[in-house]
This record gives C-alpha cells, sequence and structure tokens, in this order.
C-alpha cells in the first residue's frame, strides 16, 4: 500500500467562514440599536419588530448561535481535517450541515421578530426549530465522528477532545431543555413549571455558555494558536489535564445564576462551590495558551493574529475568574440583575470569541485562498479599534452595574429607600451612552476587518480541494509491551458515536419523566390558583413582548428588595408558571409583586407611553396592544397543553374557557370606563392588564397561619 | 593563520552547526564540515525534502565517523532479524529503532516522512521521548538491512545492542491512572450529592435525600474495591514483613469510613462519609502519580549487555558471517572492525591491536598489544582491522564476570523511610486517642462509643503524612528533573539526604577524560610547520594525535607519503618533503630514554628535535571548586584508573585526609566502597563508564555521569547531566530539604487533623466538617509542599 | 425538586461516558508520547511538488 493522496475541502470551510462574518455584522448591529434602544426609546420606532424586547433575542441568538456558531464549525472544520489527516466524512453532510444551520438562523430571526418565543433566555427558539437544530447537530455529529474514523493520524489530538465534548455535552442539553408540549405550530410550554423551569433553564444557559462558547473555542485555540505562532503548545501534559478536568467539573456550575432565587439552598451551594472549582481548569487552559508564546513576543508585536489571540486569551481568564467571583454569594447579591452581567458576558463574547474568530478568520482565509492577508496594517488597526471598543463597552456596563446596585440598596435615615428605581435608571444612562459608543467602536473594527478579507478573497483563488498526502494508519497499536492487532480499538470513535446516540436517546425517554414531575413536591401554597383564560392570554403577550428581558419576577430575600417590591418569593408561587418568568437582568423594576399595586388606567396608559406614568422612563411604547384583538381561538389548546402539564382546570374547561375570558375581560373593561378610558374587551391590552394585576397577588390572598 | 582563524569563526556547517574545522565542502551556496554533512543534504535535497533546515537550524548531527557500508550485514541474517522485529505477516514488518540523534522538531519530521524517501515504507511514527522510531514496511521489495542503512544514509543511524534481541518493550503499568480517573469520577459525583447532606434538605424531599445516599453509596463501591486496592497492596505487602508501613492505617481508616458509612446509609441514620472517602484516596492517588514520575528516555537499568554489539564478524573458512553474541564458541575467529568492542577475551592473531579500554578501566590511554597477546572483552579497538581467537565466550569473558559478581553484592533495603517510622507512633497515638474517647464515652453515654471510635479512626488517618511525603517527593523529582538531575524513584531522595561520604571515579567524571590541555615546550612552530603537523597528525585516530590536531586548530588538506603508526611508539610521513617524527621520546630521538611518559610526546622535523607536549586530563568547568568546596562538608574520595599523573594536583586540591587511589581497576572500585561501607559509611558513588558500574551498584547511592541525557550510563540510582555537576552540592542540598518540606506539610495538616479531632471525640462530626476539613487539609498539603519546595530550589540556585 | 433527577442522570451519563473515553484513551496509548503530537500539528502535509503538479493536471 503506497502513501495516500487526498484533498481537504476549503469550501465548506469558506462558506462557514463567509456566514460568520455576514451573522457577525448582523448580530452586532442589532446589539447596538439595543444598545440605543435602551437609552432612546424612540429608536424602537413604535413598531412591534423592532421594539427592544423582540431585536433583543435575536441579538443574543444571532451572535451566539450563528456568528460563534458558525465561527465553530469553520475552525472546527478546517482543524478537524488537518488533525486527522482526512478529508470530512461525507461531502453532503458537510452542505446540509452548512445550508441546515444558516437556514436555522434565518427561521429564528424571523420568529422572534414576529414574537413566537419560548420566553427560555437564550433557548427562545419555538419546538419546530429545536427539532430543527437537534438534527442538524446530529447530522454534524456524524460527519465529525466519521472524520475521526477514517483519520490517518493516530493519535488524537486534544483539540479534537474538545470538539466530541462539545457535541455531546450540547445535544444532551439542547434536548433536556427543550423539552416543551406544542400548542400550535409555533407555540409550545415548557414541560417544567417555575422552581423546576429555573433550574433546567440555568443548567442549560450555564453550560450552553461552557460549551458552545467555552470548550469548543478552546478546541480552536489549542489548534490555531499553536499554528499562527509555529511553536507547539506550552504543555501539552498540561492541556490533556486540563482538559479532563474541565469536563468532568463544567456541567454542576449551572446553579449559580440562581442564588438568592426560590431555589433550594444545597442546590445554590453546589452551583457555588463547583464555579469556585472551575477556576482551576479555566486558567490551566488560559495559562497554557499564554506560555506558548513565552519568548515569542517579538513575533506578537509585529503579527495582529497573535495580538488578537493573545487579547482574546486575556479576556477568557478575566472572564474564567469574574464567573466564580460572581457566584459567591455576597457578590451576586451586588451584581445580579444589574448591568455588571452584561459586562461580564461581553467580555467573553466580544473579547474571547469575538477576537478568537477574527484570529481565526485572518489566518484561514488567506491560506484557503493561499494569498498573502491583503494588509496587515488594516488588521492591526482593526485590533487597536477592537480593544478601544471592548473596554468603551465593559468598564462603563461594570460601573453602572455596581452604581446602580448601591443606589438600589441605599436607605435614608428614617429607613426608607433612598432612590426611587426610575432614578437609579436615570442616573447611568451616561454610561448606557458611553456603551453603546463602545459597541459602535467595536463593529467598525469588524467592517475595516470585512474591507481587508474581501480585498483578500479578490486577490487570491480558493483552493477548493487542497491536495495532501499522508500514509495511511497502520492498524497495529501496542499496548502494554505486546503488539497485536487492534483493528478495533482503532474503531472506538464509532462505539464513542453510539454512545453518544445512546446517550440522546437517554434524553429522548427523558420525554417521559416529566410525566412524574408534574406532581413534584414543591412546597405548595394552597392559595397559589392556576392562572384564568385572560390572564393565561396575557401571559403569553407578556412572553411575546419580551417583557422578562428588562423585568424580573424575583422578590430575593434582601431588606431592601422586600422595602421596594414587598413580600420576597417563594418556590411555591411558581409551580403553575410555564414557563417561568424570573428574568436576569432589571432594566425595569421587579414586577413578582406588581398585582394591584396600580389602577388597571395606569397599565393602560403606560403601556400606551410609559413617560406619561413615570416621567423619564425609557420603556418603549406597547401601543399595537391597544388595538389588537385576544387570539381567543388558541385557548382551548392552550388550557388543554397546561391540562396535560397537570394545571389543575376543571375537565372540558376548555370548552367554556373563552367565555370566562370574556366575563373577565368585561369587568376589566368596565374598570377602566370609570377612569374615562373607552376600549374593547377583546384587545390584547385586557390580557395583559390582567395577567399584570394577577402576579404575585395570590400569596395575600393566604391566611396568616400559612405565611412563613 | 589570520584566514583560517576567520574561517574557523565564520563557517558553520549547514547540516549539524558545527564550525568546519579540517575542511569546507562546498555545495551551491552552503558548506558543510564534512563529505558526511553534505552526503546527508544531498539525499534529502533530491526528495524535496529541504524543510528539514527550515523548521530548525542546522538540525542534522555531525556525520565525521563514517559507518562501514557493511555494518547492517547482519541484518540480512534471518535469526538476528527476527529478535528485532516485532510483529511480521504476509507483507508487512513493524520493527522499532531507537535513534539517539532524535533531538528536535526537524528530526521528528524527517523521520516520520520516511516514505518519501523509502516507498517501500509505510509508516514511520517517532516517539520522541524515548527517541524510538517505530516503521512499518512491506518486506516484498525491502529489507530490515536497507531500513537501518536508510536511516543512517540521512544521520540517524540506529543504535543495535545485544540486549536489544527479543526485547519487549517496557510494561507501562497505567493501572494507577485508571484507578485515579475513577476515584476522580467517583469523587465528583460523590460530593454532589452530597450537598443535600451538608446543607439541609427540605422535609418534603426526605426521598430525594435517600436516593441521593444511595447513589452515593454506589459510586464509592469503585473507589473501595478498586481505587483503593493501590494501598491494600503496599500495605500487605509491609504486614507480610512484619512491618507497619504507612498504607496499612489508612487502609484502617479507609476500611472504617467505608464500613461506618455503609451502616449509616443502609439503617438510614446518616449519610455517611463516603466524600471523604473518595476524596482522601483520590488525593493520595494523586500524589503516588506525581511521585512515580518516570523518565522515560533513561534506563536506569542497563547492563554490559547493551553496550555489546548485536552481532559481530566471525570467519570461518575464509567466509565471513554474522554471528549473534552468545553464539560464539571457543576457538571461533572473529574480524573485530575499527571502533568496534570486543565482545569476548581472545588471542590476537592478525593485525595490529590499538585498544581503548577506559571504557573497563577507566584508563584513558589506548595500549598496543602484540600479536599474541591476550585481550580482554569490553576494549575497542581503534585503527585497523584485527582478527582475535576466542578463548572464552562471552559469558564467561573478564568483563561478564566482572559484571555479574557485582551483581550478587547487590541488595538494597528500601522500606525504612523515615516516613514509615513516624506513621508507625502516629498510628498509636491515633489508637490512644480513640480509646480514650470511647472509655470517656463509656461511662457518659455507651451508644456513642462506636460513633465516636469511628470518627476518630477517620479523621486522624495519616493520609495527611502520606500525602505531604508523596507530593513533595514529586515536586523534588521534578525540581531536580529540571535540573537535570534524574532519579530513580523516591526513595533515593531521602538515601541521597542521609549519605555521609562522596566517591568520585576521576576520568570522564572530574575530568571529561579528552586531553584537552595540551602544554607545547621548545622552539616556536611557524604556521607551515604547524599545517605540516596538522597533516601528520590527522592521519592517527590516537587520542593523543586527534589532540594536537586540535592544538594546531588548522585546516587545509597536504598530502603525506609514507606515512607509518608504530603503535605504542609513534607516528611518522612525509609532508611537503619534510620527515616528521611524532612520538615517544625514544622513538623520536632514536636513543633509550628512563623516564618514559606515556603523556608526552615530542616532535622532530627532518630529524631535528622541534619540542615536546604535555599533556593532561581537563578537569570539568568548575570542578575543582565544588570539590573544595564540598570537602568542607563530606568525607571525599578519588578514584582512579589512570596512572598517578594527578596525584599532586588532586592532593593540593583535597588536602591528605581525602582518600586518592590510582590505577584503581573495576573490582578495586567497588572494595573501596565495601570497606567505606563496614566503616559504616553511607556512600554516594559518581562515576562513569562501565568501569564504575559495580561500585555505583554497590554504593548507597550511585549517581552515574552523562554527557547527553540519552548517551548511556551503566545502571545506577540517578543520572546526572555533565555540565551539572558543579552544582552537585546543591542538589544534594535540595534532597535534603525534601524531609524539612515532609515535616512542615506534616505538621500543617496534623492541625487540621485536631481540628477534626475536637469534633470526633465529642461524637458531633457531621458530613459537612469532614467534607470541609478533607479537602482543606489535601489542598493546604499541596501549596505548602509546592511552595517550600520551589522556595528552597530558588534559593540554592537550582532552575 | 425531582427535576434534579433528571439534569442527574444525564449530567452522569455524560460523565460516564467521558470515563470510558478517558480509560479508553489511555489504554490506547494516546499519551504515551507528550512531546511529539504537540510539534506534529505544525507540520503541513502537502504532497512533494513533482506529484502536486500531477494531480493539479488531472484536477483541471
Amino acid at each position: 500500500m503506497q502513501v495516500e493522496k487526498f484533498y481537504y475541502d476549503n469550501q465548506t470551510v469558506k462558506n462557514f467562514a463567509y456566514a460568520t462574518i455576514l451573522w457577525g455584522v448582523v448580530g452586532m448591529t442589532l446589539g447596538l440599536l439595543i444598545a440605543v434602544q435602551i437609552y432612546l426609546p424612540a429608536a424602537n420606532f413604535g413598531l412591534p419588530l423592532t421594539t427592544f424586547g423582540r431585536v433583543r433575542p435575536v441579538h443574543t441568538n444571532a451572535v451566539i448561535f450563528a456568528f460563534v456558531g458558525n465561527g465553530i464549525f469553520m475552525g472546527v472544520y478546517y482543524s478537524l481535517q488537518r488533525l486527522c489527516k482526512a478529508r470530512m466524512f461525507n461531502d453532503a453532510l458537510s452542505k446540509i450541515h452548512f445550508w441546515g444551520w444558516q437556514l436555522i438562523i434565518v427561521a429564528a430571526a424571523l420568529t422572534l421578530l414576529t414574537g413566537h418565543t419560548t420566553g427560555k433566555e437564550y433557548a427562545e427558539l419555538e419546538w419546530p426549530i429545536d427539532i430543527a437544530i437537534t438534527l442538524v447537530w446530529v447530522i454534524f455529529g456524524i460527519n465529525m465522528f466519521g472524520t475521526i474514523l477514517k483519520r490517518r493520524e493516530q493519535h488524537l489530538y486534544v483539540a479534537i477532545w474538545f470538539y466530541i465534548a462539545t457535541w455531546v455535552t450540547v445535544a444532551m442539553l439542547h434536548i433536556v431543555n427543550s423539552f416543551e408540549i406544542p400548542v400550535s405550530f409555533l407555540k409550545s410550554y415548557s414541560w417544567y413549571a417555575g422552581v423546576q423551569d429555573a433550574l433546567v433553564q440555568w443548567w442549560y444557559g450555564h453550560n450552553a455558555v461552557a460549551f458552545f462558547l467555552t470548550t469548543p473555542y478552546l478546541g480552536i485555540m489549542y489548534y490555531f494558536l499553536p499554528k499562527a505562532a509555529n511553536r507547539p503548545v506550552y504543555s501539552y501534559r498540561l492541556s490533556i489535564i486540563h482538559f479532563w478536568a474541565l469536563i468532568f467539573i463544567y456541567i454542576w456550575a449551572g446553579p449559580h445564576h440562581l442564588l438568592y432565587t426560590a431555589l433550594p439552598d444545597w442546590a445554590q451551594s453546589l452551583g457555588t462551590v463547583f464555579s469556585i472549582m472551575l477556576i482551576a481548569p479555566s486558567w490551566g487552559g488560559m495559562l497554557n495558551g499564554l506560555f506558548t508564546l513565552r519568548g515569542a513576543w517579538d513575533k506578537v508585536r509585529e503579527d495582529p493574529i497573535l495580538k488578537f489571540m493573545v487579547v482574546a486569551i486575556t479576556c477568557y481568564g478575566m472572564a474564567t475568574f469574574e464567573g466564580p467571583m460572581l457566584s459567591l454569594k455576597n457578590v451576586n447579591a451586588i451584581t445580579h440583575f444589574t448591568d455588571w452581567t452584561i459586562a461580564h458576558v461581553h467580555i467573553g463574547a466580544l473579547g474571547w470569541n469575538g477576537f478568537l474568530t477574527f484570529a481565526i478568520l485572518y489566518w484561514i482565509i488567506p491560506k484557503i485562498f493561499n494569498t498573502p492577508l491583503y494588509s496587515k496594517k488594516l488588521a492591526t488597526t482593526h485590533f487597536w479599534v477592537g480593544t478601544i471598543g471592548i473596554v468603551l463597552y465593559a468598564v462603563p456596563m461594570y460601573w453602572a452595574g455596581f452604581t446602580q446596585a448601591m443606589m438600589w440598596k441605599q436607605f435614608t435615615e428614617e429607613g426608607i429607600l433612598k432612590y426611587q428605581f426610575l432614578e437609579t435608571v436615570t442616573h447611568i444612562i451616561p454610561m448606557y451612552v458611553t456603551r453603546s459608543l463602545g459597541g459602535l467602536i467595536y463593529l467598525v473594527g469588524v467592517f475595516i476587518m470585512v474591507y481587508n478579507l474581501v480585498k483578500t478573497v479578490k486577490s487570491g483563488k480558493l483552493a477548493a480541494n487542497e491536495a495532501a498526502e499522508a500514509p495511511a494508519l497502520s492498524d497495529v497499536v501496542e499496548t502494554h509491551g505486546k503488539q497485536y492487532w487492534h483493528k478495533w480499538i482503532e474503531k472506538r470513535p464509532i462505539q464513542m458515536l453510539v454512545f453518544s446516540l445512546v446517550l440522546v436517546a437517554i434524553g429522548g425517554l427523558l420525554e417521559l419523566v416529566p410525566t412524574f414531575l408534574i406532581k413534584s413536591n414543591i412546597p405548595t401554597i394552597v392559595s397559589v390558583k392556576p392562572y384564568t383564560p385572560l390572564e393565561l392570554q396575557g401571559r403569553d403577550i407578556y412572553i411575546r413582548e419580551g417583557c422578562y428581558l428588562c423585568h424580573s419576577q424575583m422578590v430575593r430575600p434582601f431588606r431592601d428588595e422586600v422595602a421596594r417590591y414587598g413580600e420576597y418569593s417563594k418556590a411555591g408561587e411558581f409551580v403553575y408558571d410555564h414557563p417561568f418568568q424570573w428574568g436576569s437582568k432589571r432594566t425595569g423594576p421587579d414586577l413578582a409583586r406588581i398585582g394591584g399595586k396600580y389602577p388597571d388606567s395606569w397599565h393602560y396608559n403606560h403601556m400606551l407611553e410609559a413617560q406619561s406614568m413615570s416621567p423619564g422612563s425609557i420603556m418603549p411604547s406597547y401601543a399595537w396592544m391597544l388595538d389588537d384583538a385576544i387570539d381567543t381561538a388558541s385557548t382551548p389548546a392552550k388550557i388543554r397543553a397546561m391540562k396535560i402539564l397537570g394545571v389543575p382546570y376543571p375537565d372540558g374547561y376548555d370548552k367554556q374557557a373563552n367565555a370566562d375570558l370574556m366575563t373577565q375581560a368585561n369587568s376589566i373593561r368596565i374598570n377602566l370606563k370609570i377612569d374615562k378610558i373607552n376600549t374593547a374587551a377583546n384587545k390584547e391590552i385586557i390580557a395583559m392588564i390582567a395577567y399584570l394585576q394577577r402576579v404575585g397577588s395570590d400569596i395575600k390572598l393566604q391566611p396568616a397561619s400559612e405565611k412563613k | 593563520m589570520d584566514r583560517a582563524i576567520t574561517k574557523k569563526v565564520t563557517v558553520q556547517c549547514y547540516h549539524c552547526g558545527e564550525d568546519c574545522t579540517n575542511e569546507i565542502i562546498q555545495n551551491q551556496e552552503k558548506s558543510f564540515c564534512c563529505s558526511g554533512c553534505k552526503m546527508v543534504y544531498e539525499i534529502l535535497q533530491q526528495n524535496g525534502l529541504c524543510d528539514y533546515y527550515s523548521i530548525s537550524n542546522n538540525p542534522g548531527k555531525n556525520q565525521k565517523t563514517k559507518i562501514r557500508e557493511d555494518k547492517f550485514s547482519f541484518l540480512d541474517d534471518i535469526k538476528i532479524a527476527a529478535s528485532l522485529i516485532q510483529y511480521k505477516d504476509e507483507e508487512r514488518t513493524h520493527v522499532q529503532f531507537y535513534l539517539p540523534q532524535i533531538h528536535c522538531s526537524s528530526c521528528l519530521w524527517l523521520l516520520e516522512n520516511l516514505h518519501k524517501l523509502a516507498p517501500a515504507v509505510i509508516s514511520s511514527k517517532v516517539d520522541f521521548e524515548r527517541r524510538e522510531v517505530a516503521i512499518v514496511f512491506e518486506h516484498k521489495n525491502y529489507s530490515l538491512r536497507k531500513v537501518a542503512e536508510q536511516l543512517t544514509a540521512i544521520g540517524y543511524e540506529p543504535y543495535l545492542s545485544f540486549n536489544d534481541m527479543g526485547k519487549q518493550l517496557p510494561k507501562t503499568d497505567s493501572s494507577k491512572i485508571y484507578k485515579l480517573g475513577i476515584a476522580g469520577f467517583c469523587f465528583a459525583n460523590i460530593m454532589l450529592m452530597s450537598f443535600p447532606e451538608y446543607f439541609g434538605i427540605d422535609a418534603k424531599e426526605k426521598d430525594l435525600l435517600v436516593l441521593f445516599r444511595y447513589a452515593n453509596l454506589i459510586l464509592s463501591l469503585p473507589v473501595f474495591f478498586y481505587s483503593a486496592t493501590e494501598f491494600y497492596n503496599s500495605a500487605w505487602k509491609s504486614l507480610k514483613h512484619k512491618f507497619l508501613n504507612i498504607d496499612a492505617p489508612i487502609v484502617l481508616a479507609v476500611w472504617v469510613t467505608f464500613t461506618r458509612s455503609l451502616y449509616e446509609v443502609l439503617s438510614g441514620t446518616g449519610g455517611g462519609y463516603f466524600d471523604s472517602m473518595s476524596g482522601i484516596v483520590f488525593f493520595m492517588l494523586a500524589g503516588r502519580v506525581l511521585q512515580d514520575k518516570t523518565y522515560r528516555q533513561l534506563s536506569f537499568e542497563r547492563d554490559y549487555t547493551s553496550y555489546f554489539p548485536i552481532a559481530v564478524t566471525r570467519i570461518q573458512d575464509n567466509q565471513t558471517e554474522a554471528v549473534v553474541l552468545p553464539d560464539i564458541k571457543l576457538n571461533d575467529t572473529l574480524l573485530i572492525h575499527n571502533e568496534e568492542l570486543i565482545p569476548a577475551d581472545g588471542i590476537l592473531t592478525m593485525g595490529k591491536a590499538f585498544i581503548d579500554y577506559s571504557f573497563v578501566t577507566g584508563e584513558s590511554e589506548p595500549v598496543a598489544k602484540e600479536m599474541g597477546e591476550i585481550v580482554y572483552a569490553g576494549g575497542k579497538q581503534i585503527g585497523s582491522n584485527i582478527e582475535i581467537l576466542v578463548i572464552k565466550e562471552v559469558a564467561q569473558s573478564y568483563l561478564t564476570r566482572l559484571w555479574n559478581k557485582d551483581e550478587t553484592t547487590i541488595e538494597k533495603t528500601n522500606e525504612h523511610s523515615f516516613v514509615h517510622l513516624l506513621s508507625r507512633y502516629f498510628t498509636w497515638i491515633v489508637f490512644g486517642i480513640a480509646i480514650a474517647g470511647a472509655t470517656y464515652w463509656f461511662f457518659k453515654d455507651t451508644d456513642r462509643i462506636w460513633n465516636v471510635i469511628t470518627a476518630v479512626l477517620i479523621i486522624a488517618c495519616p493520609c495527611a503524612l502520606l500525602l505531604s511525603n508523596t507530593f513533595t517527593n514529586g515536586n523534588i523529582l521534578r525540581r531536580l528533573g529540571r535540573n537535570h538531575f534524574y532519579l530513580r524513584n523516591a526513595q533515593v531522595i531521602e538515601d541521597i539526604a542521609t549519605a555521609d561520604t562522596i566517591v568520585f571515579d576521576k576520568t570522564g567524571t572530574l575530568t571529561t577524560g579528552r586531553y584537552n590541555d595540551i602544554q607545547y615546550e621548545g622552539a616556536t612552530l611557524t604556521w607551515q610547520q604547524k599545517q605540516q603537523l596538522y597533516a601528520l597528525a590527522s592521519q592517527s585516530t590516537h587520542p593523543l594525535s586527534k589532540a594536537i590536531v586540535e592544538w594546531t586548530g588548522e585546516t587545509g588538506s597536504r598530502k603525506v607519503h609514507a606515512f607509518k603508526e608504530l603503535p605504542g611508539y609513534g607516528i611518522e610521513g612525509m609532508v611537503e618533503g619534510n620527515f616528521l617524527l611524532l612520538g615517544s621520546k625514544s622513538f623520536v630521538t632514536h636513543q633509550e630514554s628512563k623516564e618514559e611518559n606515556d603523556s608526552i610526546v615530542y616532535l622532530s622535523i627532518e630529524e631535528k628535535l622541534m619540542g615536546k607536549f604535555s599533556f593532561r586530563n581537563q578537569y570539568r568547568k568548575q570542578i575543582p571548586d565544588m570539590l573544595q568546596f564540598i570537602n568542607k562538608k563530606y568525607a571525599l574520595a578519588v578514584l582512579s584508573g589512570d596512572n598517578a599523573g594527578e596525584e599532586k594536583y588532586l592532593r593540593e586540591l583535597l588536602g591528605f585526609d581525602t582518600h586518592l587511589l590510582f590505577n584503581q581497576n573495576p573490582s578495586d572500585k567497588l572494595q573501596v566502597i565495601k570497606r567505606l561501607q563496614t566503616q559504616g559509611k553511607k556512600v554516594i558513588m559518581i562515576g562513569d563508564g562501565l568501569n564504575d558500574a559495580g561500585a555505583l551498584q554497590q554504593a548507597n547511592v550511585g549517581i552515574a555521569i552523562s554527557e547527553n541525557n540519552n548517551h548511556f550510563t551503566p545502571a545506577s540510582d540517578a543520572i546526572l547531566s555533565a555540565w551539572q555537576l558543579p552544582k552537585l552540592y546543591q542538589l544534594i542540598q535540595l534532597c535534603k530539604f525534601n524531609k524539612r518540606v515532609v515535616m512542615t506539610a506534616f505538621v500543617i495538616s496534623v492541625i487540621y487533623n485536631l481540628i477534626g479531632l475536637f469534633f470526633a471525640v465529642q461524637g458531633v462530626l457531621t458530613p459537612l466538617i469532614a467534607a470541609i476539613l478533607m479537602p482543606c487539609s489535601s489542598l493546604s498539603i499541596l501549596l505548602v509542599t509546592y511552595g517550600l519546595s520551589n522556595f528552597f530550589g530558588t534559593r540554592l540556585g537550582l532552575k | 425538586m425531582s427535576v434534579i433527577i433528571i439534569l442527574l442522570i444525564a449530567s452522569i451519563a455524560v460523565a460516564a461516558l467521558f470515563l470510558a473515553a478517558f480509560i479508553w484513551s489511555v489504554r490506547d496509548g494516546q499519551y504515551k508520547d507528550e512531546i511529539a503530537p504537540a510539534v506534529r500539528i505544525l507540520f503541513d502535509d502537502k504532497p512533494s511538488e513533482q506529484i502536486k503538479e500531477v494531480e493539479e493536471a488531472k484536477l483541471t
């Protein structure tokens, strides 16, 4: 048998690279838009699909799953082939994977903008898209493991391990978190309710960060950093240890997103401890990355690619140190719900993911078009512009977060809150402005890159199939000093694939488990009753408009929060919340105790023009709620779905639900009429008011004896 | 002359990077120091493998010493080949070669692209740490010999030695790693599911709690029955020797913890301490793994066979054939080539033997043997081919006997480490406390007794001691390794620390074994004459001639006519019409002289005595200072196979209370060590070459000096890179610190144990307290040991 | 909090999977040599010139 000749598939790599750039620009532009909307309500243009609540999820999804997602695939498709000394397993699969993923992104953007969302952060996409994602992911898996199988290099380089980990874990997370019962083609309710939903959601949310934004990029770092610096990684052993340590710990850091919430103490502490333990492996990776450049700083000085990588890795280090710190209860008490979190995630997104992606783009494009980069100088400019952008973005946000938290907690000598919520917001507006400026500068940098890369592409010709040759893998492997045939051990990747599929299957089987979840033993509060049909419809509007993105529904047991919002939240209050709406950020005040706080008319006017009720408010107008009619057709289906999920509506209630809905709607209409507001009872605003007036009010009804 | 010098400075060989001293061979702007290097370059160039030179600069190794074409002919012998091949089927052969030359990424790249040179090669993989290449080739139209020759052609001559025959690769025992991995996995998940236990769980979720407890129980089984076996075994071993080593109390603790936890869970009275148990096992295994750091590229276990060629040429009725050593019979006639080792004692039957025994005796001067004289195994022939008639089989030969004699004398005790002694007291104390606690509760509240006893045993198990010990050893070993001082295992650290006497071998250890230290007295030589002298001397392979070549520092190629070498006397020849004589006084001046000194060489040109060269072994850099310094702290001795020429110098250096012994053959050296030991001394022997092998093994610690890490060193407890010898004292100090660090860490961890005991004896040791104390003590031990050992290391100015 | 059970099953399943992978990789001698792999990735496996030309010719 002779040395084998084969061809690397650069076509797919190119496609993913282009997609990365395109979606990067889109996602960041939207980010800039919402950053402006925060201090300039007019920038919401009064249209549903340009309003913050709808654009924000598009921004996050576009950046995470479109920009970084395609970035991952670009990096994997390029490095995996070379590490395995083999072409990707199957060209057709590569194509399906690419186009499938882009389709999903487009679908996601459209559905989110039109208000079709599950209302679970970072998992907003509705069930048909969830299924599509699963399918494409499996295709990616087959393609990847197939390649690993027919590799011509016996050793699996550490990067490959990171890719495998990414694939397996993301598959599992996605499936477990996406249990939902479809109501209609684009509407579903989460299987889990309240606390349980929250736990699953953030277990997922955290690991999405861990295994979508971190592990694949670490793998990519371990390949492209040595390549770019043309020197082996500082310590290969460290990289191996670092990988296995990370894998065994990451999964469990999730609950730290729920500190001081109604989640049981032990689960919270668990989140904290495991987050702290994460520092070690994370920093192992960072140091390994930086030390690789030890003694090559002269190279770094003139090579923009390395510059990008250095900053990226540094940001990774900062973020992975900050994360555990934020999961310390007393730190979290301050930073949670503030812009601190925003700063934290953007250090990761702009610094770690963004810069590493840019570095790889600058490295790959010239390679596959075999031509030098059009302009090193422009790349360096991009680097500096981007860095300034990050600083201008992060610093004000940290500042804003800290200031606001402090203001929230301040009391006067008389023991009353020093600041109204609105004051704390208007106070930090200047920082919001600076932030958007930082974002703008960062974006400008990206455009510089686009120009640079376009020029580069123009000057070169794509080597769609790059010739390579390597001897086939000789199928004898020595173990324990003895020599014997080991064809099968080489086949292990297949076993791994089977394993993973079995795992996915386990996830599937778990679909059955939720049925027993319904009889969950959350401490129940007698006075907590299911939502009325009208409130249910209202709640769905609340979700549709993405209110949870600015308003939390979780009063933590702190003096200031109790004083400001009312009694702190109990786990038992959320048993009928499919999905939970605790939220993670308080751009506006908490709404857990909004029910009965204001008259219906107040809400009506507030939705029409918030500023009229609270001058200086930055909340956009939701005028369309006043005109659009409630989609009563969907009521029966929704009730049925809720019944399946164990919400105790009487049998056959779906039939009479709409009748009840109208009666309640009318009472509200009359309330409004008293306040000189004329509107029909079937308007969405009515449902919205009904829901808001209900939120967190049940607990007030319970006899004092039950209170704890 | 100036020209010559500038040349020397400027021109580097494109292949090996060495200065082109004698000649400069040009090939398209590339200059080479020798035809060998040039040839390698040409081969690579023709095959488009010149990346070899771009990956790293001057990646090659010098090719000056030619290898004879038929050197690997013996690989055609099926029997020999079979002993080397690892796997063979219809069309493929798998073989592994040891290539000492592997040193950089270029090597890796070139060797793994072997298939571009030899299409029959299917794959070649380099194990960089072992400096081995595993080659798969189709033997239809290619042979083992061809592979070896191909490798040699590109500058990677395989090193094949007698003990490669049918050798199995050393069994890599990764069971510890598995145990560690599994312990880690279980530990993490048990901890995970112990959290409700720690922080309390809502009354309504008790069923969940039970579930967690049983899950923990299941997860703890692999730890208890698999991971922990590491300790069971060693404890059992020591008990069989009626000795209570540190693992015994640990095993006890592990068992107690497990049974108690088992009881608590099954009886539903509590969550048990599965997390602590698995945690302890995990950390202790981690320590063990760290401590068992192995230097895979080094071998501490070499015996003479790895110095012997795998086969030699036997002459039978005028036919030469390759024959493996064991098959050499009495009265065989062997053909020994230049630079080849004599495998068996024999009588010189043909040719002029000129044998370098430095390897066996340490005597750095080659000795001349006339026909009919006996030559001993282990000597290396220099110069023309010779034939010998075997009078003793390899197994009976001088060298082998010498070796085997040593083997018998070796017995080293390992289990007396202070840690184990310490742990014994510790154990008794623990038992004391346990009993005390028990008796106390016996009067207060009897049903707490077991609770207390178990709790005490759990908390106070000497795992802290073991942890601090293993982690410290691990760090020290790594630290020493970074300074190119490689120890066979952790025990050696302590042996070094306790030693009080240091014995040095001279030649090759204190000195470089080469004659670089030359004095010339007499008429100054013109450049012309130097050139002539250079030309003459470079004809001979005698070390002194080589030294003189170096001394002239000349280059160029003048013709030498009528060259004659009279072994043991000198050399003569005509250069540019001048008749030069170079050699012993009597040889050069043609008159008997009383005072013959081996290390003085006379030169005459046209029968006119020009002057004399006197030689001295050159001492390694800073060695004298090091000796004088160490002399203050330790009893020293210097043994040398060489003549007493150096005595005066060494006396001045080391004063009179130091043993200086010369003309020592290997067994003498061995005896010296023994004598010292019978005087109750703990001896460190430091030597190189095989001539020290016996002594190295006899000594409490044998340290072999090595020029480069993959250079062959005799069996020893430690290997030290030659250029690090001056650091010897600091390195020994570091070993001494080991004990101090262990104790410090131990004391600290004892504090944790006391805290734990405080709760334990009151019978209120909750899983949470246990869970906090365990990792805290383990981690602080880790940090302390690491911090301290590094601190001491840096303070000693070590890397 | 019975949902924790799902998360546990899922997480431990994954962890176990990786434990298996870990044991395999050690058994397979994946980590036998900790120097070469890191260096190896730096080399491009482009075919030697003459071969390349032939191939290019075939392609176009």
